[in-house]
């Protein structure tokens, strides 16, 4: 059985289709991550899986039950954090975790085990109220209360956006030792960087599905040869590179420019480094690179663009 | 049962963790109380008038005189036209003129017909009929004597004097009247904003999204709010019956118990309307407005201010669907009438119908799922 089971689903706001004919499905046991910029329709997949939002059509099951009759059941055995922090910030951190043990019909005491290693961390703070947390605890406490009552199937809607580098690696360690417990976790993360901690990634641009893979094999598929490059005039480089008439993708990706060639790799890095040269372009460190996440995201949506 | 303790204990850790909600609930029936009973006051305890004499005679001076002993009026003087008299009244020093006709002691003497003039600051409507009676009262008790004392064949015994005796609030004292009023209020305050707003509140903070994830009913829910909502109202409303007992010496004359019994029926309409204002409201400033606009209404036509007898016939249609005035009937006739059940069955039952209705539409409205 798959744990998750998405076929044809549509849902609009009034006029505005958030999300199109999607389809997947999640295998049990697995880590599947929804990467995609803002406003792609991570969440409404969520809100829908978690039985909070009727879908406008589509199939869907979720641990084999129906979406719409089985919604108790689904709640039952379903955690959910949502986009943004909803527990009770006047509350303390023992007082919310407490709280929603017994909304589950459970206990802190019976699922110890399966929560331990955040309780861990956040049993100093057991006595503050959850409001006062730093992003990273709050998120640990949100993660806290939504396995409180050891679900099988776990939704975590963008729980490291807005939290600090070194908790978000720890964040995701922790999700791959929840893994281990045999609970599913469906994981949306506007960082690309993070896409690779996961079994398989669906990238989703506006509403729609690019591509479903394991993070290694999208890195694989990438089919330009990408190039690496510093330079100072980095502003003046994108508006100049119109002239530049190379099969080529190029932008600004940190402080480099990246730049996908098509074709004889070559041949094509010659001719680009005449033209830097031609319009004086200083620049330095050009080096051949392997594609990240963000750099195979961003050649998907231009070939979509361009089909 | 478990999961409705914990909500009502969380409720309960929530107010008394919020010092401004805790404060608004302990100080604003204070405040109330202390305040309101004194500023809302229709009694007229001092006049101010003028006088303007045409006559100079010894009548309208003897008028004058009796005036000014009289401890309700502040004589301001004579002015010697009635362009300064009325410049004295834009100057809001006086509230009265009194003006006597030329021939006022001639007339009189010969039987004629003679009419003095009483302007009045109709700026505050209460003041100015109070008052304007009780100047034609005074005249006419004067002109009376003037004339017994002038005619002594005239039959006195055949006249008739009219006095007034107030039942159930016998020195027609305001604050009997309004202080029950402030319980009304304190009781509908409680019961529908402070509801309403913490529903909304939750759905603003997002909470209400991680309720509705666990598999929880709505009537669990529900039920988890109307019950803290319900304790913290009746303790309004018995810390208001003592305010009332130790600052206005008012006592219930009706059963207690019969009171706390419609008062909680009453707090289950106003907590229904709360419920049902949050489903409907998006935002806590949604709410406030709505929950505003119906406070204004129901007061105003509940009889606090004005009394509903006095109401067109349309406004009393209107009030079978207020349930202030419902109670506000109760209220009065249980705290200085002491009425019985019996005579309250009407109130009672269209409370209970309206408690019923509000709290089903309420649970029929709350989403489980959104959209």
């Amino acid at each position: 059985m798959q744990a998750i089971e998405i076929k044809q689903l549509n849902k609009s706001y009034r006029a505005i289709k958030a999300i199109e004919n999607i389809s997947f499905s999640v295998a049990e046991g697995e880590l599947f991550g929804l990467v995609g910029p803002d406003g792609a329709g991570k969440s409404t997949i969520f809100n829908i899986l978690a039985t909070l939002l009727k879908p406008d059509a589509g199939e869907v099951s979720v641990l084999g039950l129906d979406l719409i009759k089985d919604y108790l059941k689904i709640r039952r055995k379903i955690g959910y954090l949502p986009g943004i922090f909803s527990l009770y910030p006047d509350l303390t951190v023992e007082e919310n975790l407490r709280f929603f043990a017994v909304m589950y019909k459970s206990s802190i005491k019976e699922n110890m085990k399966l929560i331990r290693p955040l309780w861990d961390q956040l049993s100093a703070f057991k006595k503050r109220p959850a409001g006062k947390l730093s992003g990273g605890m709050k998120q640990k406490l949100a993660l806290c209360c939504a396995l409180i009552h050891k679900p099988e199937l776990l939704f975590l809607d963008e729980p490291t956006t807005g939290v600090d580098p070194v908790s978000r690696k720890e964040f995701w360690d922790i999700l791959n030792s929840i893994q281990t417990q045999n609970i599913t976790v469906l994981v949306s993360t506007p960082y690309m960087d993070e896409a690779s901690r996961c079994n398989r990634i669906a990238l989703i641009q506006n509403g729609g599905i690019i591509k479903i893979e394991t993070p290694q094999q999208i890195v694989l598929d990438f089919e330009g040869e990408l190039f690496s490059m510093e330079t100072s005039e980095i502003f003046h480089l994108l508006a100049i590179m119109e002239k530049c008439r190379l099969n080529c993708n190029y932008y600004p990706y940190g402080n480099h420019l990246h730049i996908a060639f098509y074709g004889n790799k070559a041949e094509l890095l010659t001719e680009f480094i005449q033209f830097l040269d031609e319009q004086h372009i200083i620049y330095k460190n050009l080096e051949a690179i392997n594609p990240s996440i963000e750099d195979c995201f961003i050649e998907l949506i231009n070939k979509k663009a361009h089909a | 049962m478990r999961i409705i303790l914990m909500l009502i204990k969380k409720e309960f850790l929530q107010v008394f963790r919020s010092p401004l909600l805790l404060s608004i609930l302990i100080v604003a029936p204070m405040v109330q109380f202390l305040l309101f009973p004194f500023t809302a006051d229709y009694e007229v305890k001092v006049l101010h008038i003028a006088f303007i004499d045409n006559d100079h005679s010894s009548v309208s001076r003897s008028i004058i005189q009796k005036f000014t002993s009289s401890q309700y009026f502040i004589n301001h003087g004579n002015p010697a036209s009635k362009a300064e008299a009325e410049y004295m009244m834009l100057r809001d020093e006086i509230d009265f003129i009194i003006e006597f006709p030329k021939d006022l002691e001639k007339n009189l003497m010969s039987q004629q017909k003679s009419s003095i003039a009483i302007m009045a600051n109709a700026i505050n409507s209460v003041k100015a009929g109070i008052g304007t009676s009780y100047i034609q009262n005074m005249l006419s008790e004067f002109l009376q004597r003037e004339s017994e004392y002038k005619d002594l064949s005239e039959n006195t015994l055949s006249q008739l004097f009219t006095t007034n005796i107030y039942w159930y609030n016998e020195k027609m004292n305001y604050k009997n009247l309004i202080v029950p009023g402030i319980l009304v209020i304190l009781v509908t305050l409680i019961g529908a904003y402070v509801t309403a707003l913490n529903i909304v509140r939750e759905k603003e903070i997002g909470t209400i999204e991680q309720i509705n994830v666990t598999p929880i009913r709505k009537w669990q829910f529900l039920l988890g709010k109307m019950i803290p909502f319900w304790i913290l109202g009746m303790s309004e409303f018995l810390m208001g019956i003592g305010l009332m007992y130790l600052v206005f010496d008012i006592t219930v004359q009706g059963s207690l118990p019969i009171l706390l019994g419609i008062t909680s029926i009453y707090l289950l309409v106003m907590l229904g309307l709360g419920f049902f204002i949050s489903s409907v409201a998006e935002n806590q400033l949604q709410a406030m407005f709505i929950v505003f606009f119906l406070f204004i209404l129901f007061v105003l036509l509940s009889g606090l201010f004005t009394p509903t007898e006095g109401m067109p016939h349309w406004a009393a249609y209107i009030n079978y669907f207020n349930p202030m005035s419902f109670y506000m009937d109760v209220i009065k006739m249980m705290v200085l009438k002491g009425s019985t059940i019996h005579d309250l069955r009407i109130q009672v039952i269209s409370l209970s119908c309206m408690a019923i209705i509000l709290n089903s539409a309420a649970l029929f409205f709350y989403k489980e799922n959104s959209r």
